[in-house]
């Protein structure tokens, strides 16, 4: 009699703690693919869809985890190391790597700004403690509209970039091909029937991801745990809570610029200018969907958040319009994500602030 | 009893903005009156076009009017007045008429045709319903209306 | 005490040299410059006041007034299409405004009563959201299920509205209704009148018993509401009386433009209105009616040469404008920078003077022992 009623309870209280929101949308997503074959949809394409967008964002949330841990919440901030990671894409290009090379040289090189850059936003932030997020956000803006400036005025020379006309500022968009267009998905490219598999994107991702799982158990990474859920014990236990803030920031901007990368080869092109603007949003919510809270992030949550996050922008437009000839996709998209971040940023926090 | 003086208030400041909101709908209903110098037929009896009418709304001239000529005006609310100036034949003297007309609510193009109004005609047969036509421009990439992407958000022009 | 004024005055002081750098570059003339900012002091200053009450209130930065701006352009596009034109056509936009700003307020005052603490980027979030479901509304609903007579204003596939919607019969309505020509430059005179009410009633306001209760409440929630002031409600009043405001001023705003973005206006607006209201020296916590003008003129300022100055130095017209929208967000960054590093600063001291007191007690009760 006792166990049924535990089991129940515990299946309420976990349904409770998995939140409305999240219920809503993952029931949507499994609407969506359950309604695809019926109206016309073509089920394997779109799976196909939904696992190349998996492996082009799958870094990208995977760069919130390291900040969440450490209590400096969710990274608004991402856009700083999508910039380093543009910085080494575009000089990697300019510095005449093709192919698959120019790829491992746009992380070489992303990697030194993404280490400056990280130190100086964690320098920043940990002297702002309690209003990480809203400075993030606008350090992240004011990046943003100034790397706009520089890609105008630094001197890249490389034909494939800049301007036709003008011979000088670069161009909006950069097509990779030739570059590193398809360099981590067309390793060991797996066909299932019509279902693509990049596996090699899929597994650079489980390499950094089982990486990042490695460090967090690691002592410097439950140092990092610590001092997210415990300030003060870290504090008393020893802990430099500043240096580990900083670690874990330089850690999140460098996964950013490795995401951007990834995501670029994944994609075909590098955006330059506004693109990166607004990209912290989709990885916020996408590892909010999966499960996160603003002071808790696990690999889980990354995975299971991004499939349910690329899950419904792939599978909203085509759903929708071939049912109701209406693109709403773009709208539904805009309001389940804001939605879910607002939902976990009116969660009661565990660590007091 | 406060309470009650509460609702009270508060029940007549709504009332109040609903009765604004009743007069701005009926002062500030904009129409676009159009003047037509043209020939009428009407039950049987045909009022000839003048050979110019000058159109005054407000004091400035506003449409100058040869025989089949069509001008227009802007008015707002229901009572529209002009003054015209009617040249009938070539070399005539011209003679003023002050006119003033009430519009159709539910309009928002009206014709007025001049030679019928002059005469003396009912509304029936001098006032009609102009349909505004807004030609189809080219669907460019402004008109496509996607509503603007977050992530295409580009500079501003001005704010 | 001189440390805080410093750093008060360091971001108009930043801009006042910004401006003279790029004022003599630009090559514009004097009566021009005029014309542009008492042209922009019309047209955005009743927005950006709008944002002084929740600060009073201690919400912060209010990101939220974007949702009023959205409540102001549905009232003058509904108004545009019952074709009301001129003054009355702005009225009626304004009360039908009104219940949807006061609509959002409610419902954004409530969530960020659920993130104590975190208002800024909540609010900062809620506006996006609250634009997807504008979007669902102007996008989708108005044409079909929203009755809108005139296809001018609809799009070609028949339902949801343009991109531009032309308020060329309300054009400057308000601004020309009283103006006065002085020395070359237009002044809107019932315009500034609107703005000098709002101004008084700001004042006013706060020395009535509900502006003492946000004040109080902005200072200490905890004290204020042992002092059985209900903080939930005043928080949530504050932002409802933000947004409403906020929806008139966006009819002001766009009276004065002569027509709507009507998916870009509110967001830009947003944004910009609190970049002008920190560069005129006000911070999170504290805004006054002086920083609201102050912050018009120099933003503005900035704003219009900026452009021209980069072209000059440069070459390319883009760098200005990259710069003014660049310059708009690192003022807010480093005003928030220089509120939280202040924060903490009181935190701490207050901590460390209480520390100091404990202190104090101990030795006195040791020599008493």
């Amino acid at each position: 009699m006792n166990e049924t009623v535990t089991i129940k309870d515990k299946f309420a209280a976990a349904l409770k703690e998995f939140g409305l929101p999240r219920l809503i949308i993952t029931g949507f997503l499994v609407l969506l693919l359950v309604m695809a074959p019926f109206v016309g949809a073509d089920l394997p394409t779109q799976i196909s869809n939904i696992i190349n967008r998996f492996s082009w964002n799958g870094i990208l949330v995977l760069a919130m985890v390291p900040m969440v841990h450490s209590g400096c919440g969710l990274n608004f901030g991402l856009p700083l190391g999508i910039i380093s990671g543009l910085l080494g894409a575009t000089l990697s290009i300019e510095l005449g790597f093709t192919g698959p090379v120019s790829f491992l040289m746009a992380v070489l090189i992303a990697t030194p700004f993404a280490l400056v850059f990280g130190s100086v936003y964690g320098w920043l932030l940990n002297k702002i403690k309690g209003g990480e997020m809203m400075i993030a956000t606008y350090v992240g803006f004011s990046s943003v509209s100034l790397m706009c400036m520089m890609w105008l005025i630094l001197p890249y020379h490389s034909p494939n970039m800049v301007w036709g006309l003008a011979g000088k500022g670069l161009r909006t968009t950069i097509s990779l091909e030739g570059y590193y267009d398809q360099a981590l998905a067309g390793i060991a490219r797996i066909t299932i029937g019509r279902i693509s598999i990049p596996t090699g994107t899929l597994l650079f991702f489980a390499l950094l991801a089982f990486g990042i799982w490695a460090f967090l158990h690691t002592k410097t990474g439950t140092a990092m745990t610590a001092v997210g859920s415990n300030p003060t014990f870290a504090k008393a236990a020893g802990i430099d809570v500043d240096r580990i803030r900083t670690l874990s920031v330089v850690m999140s901007t460098w996964l950013a610029a490795i995401g951007i990368l990834v995501y670029e080869q994944g994609f075909g092109f590098i955006q330059l200018y506004m693109a990166p603007f607004y990209m912290a949003l989709p990885a916020v919510s996408a590892i909010l969907i999966g499960g996160a809270t603003v002071n808790k992030a696990t690999i889980m949550n990354v995975i299971v958040g991004t499939i349910l996050f690329q899950g419904i922008v792939t599978m909203t437009p085509t759903v929708m319009n071939n049912m109701i000839h209406m693109d709403m996709s773009e709208v539904i998209r805009i309001i389940a994500s804001m939605g879910m971040i607002l939902f976990a940023l009116t969660r009661k926090t565990e660590a007091a602030r | 009893m406060k309470e009650k003086r509460k609702l009270i208030f508060r029940a007549g400041a709504l009332l109040i903005v609903l009765l604004i909101a009743a007069a701005m709908m009926v002062i500030g209903r904009g129409h676009t009156v159009y003047f037509d110098n043209k020939t009428l037929e009407y039950e049987g009896q045909s009022y000839e076009a003048y050979h110019r009418v000058d159109v005054y709304v407000k004091g400035e001239r506003v449409a100058r009017l040869g025989k089949r000529d069509r001008g227009m005006a802007e008015a707002m609310g229901q009572k529209f007045s002009m003054t015209l100036t009617v040249t009938e034949e070539k070399g005539a003297e011209p003679e003023s008429y002050d006119v003033s007309l009430t519009l159709p609510y539910n309009m928002d193009g009206i014709l007025i045709n001049v030679p019928a109004l002059l005469n003396g005609l009912t509304a029936d047969a001098y006032l009609s319903e102009l349909e505004i036509v807004v030609p189809e421009e080219e669907t460019e990439e402004s008109q496509e209306g996607e509503g603007v992407d977050l992530m295409e958000e580009v500079a501003p022009a001005d704010i | 005490m001189k440390n805080s004024f410093l750093a008060k005055a360091s971001v108009p002081l930043m801009f006042i040299l910004i401006c003279a750098f790029c004022i003599p570059i630009a090559g514009l003339s004097p009566s021009y410059l005029a014309n542009e900012i008492v042209t922009r002091m019309g047209r955005n200053s009743f927005l950006i006041l709008s944002l002084l009450i929740p600060i009073m209130a201690g919400m912060g930065l209010n990101f939220g007034m974007t949702l009023g701006a959205m409540a102001g352009e549905i009232g003058l596009i509904l108004v545009s299409d019952w074709q009301i034109v001129g003054i009355p056509g702005m009225v009626l936009a304004a009360i039908i405004s009104i219940p949807i700003s006061v609509l959002l307020g409610v419902f954004c005052g409530k969530i960020l009563n659920q993130a104590k603490g975190r208002e800024m980027i909540t609010s900062y979030i809620m506006s996006f959201f609250i634009n997807g479901i504008y979007q669902l509304v102007v996008l989708y609903l108005m044409g079909s299920v929203i009755p809108i007579k005139h296809s001018s204003i609809k799009l070609p596939r028949g339902y949801g509205i343009r991109n531009t919607v032309s308020l060329l019969r309300m054009r400057q309505h308000l601004d020309n209704l009283i103006a006065i020509k002085a020395g070359g430059i237009k002044i809107p005179v019932l315009t500034f009148i609107i703005i000098g009410v709002l101004c008084v009633f700001i004042i006013w306001f706060r020395k009535t018993k509900l502006g003492q209760d946000m004040r109080a409440v902005g200072q200490d929630m905890e004290v204020a509401r042992d002092a059985g002031i209900n903080v939930e409600r005043t928080r949530i009043i504050s932002i409802v009386m933000s947004t409403v405001l906020a929806g008139i001023g966006m009819i002001i705003y766009l009276q004065n433009m002569g027509n709507i973005a009507t998916y870009s206006s509110h967001s830009q607006i947003g944004m910009f209105c609190i970049a002008a209201l920190l560069v005129g020296g006000a911070s999170v916590d504290r805004a006054s009616i002086g920083n609201v003008f102050l912050g018009v003129i120099l933003f503005h300022t900035m704003f219009i040469v900026a452009p021209r100055a980069g072209a000059y130095i440069t070459g390319d017209s883009m760098i200005g404008e990259y710069f003014r929208v660049f310059v708009s967000y690192a003022v807010i960054t480093v005003a928030l920078v220089m509120y939280e590093t202040s924060k903490r600063k009181a935190k701490s001291a207050a901590g460390e003077q209480l520390a100091r007191a404990q202190e104090e007690e101990e030795n006195a009760g040791k020599e008493q022992a």
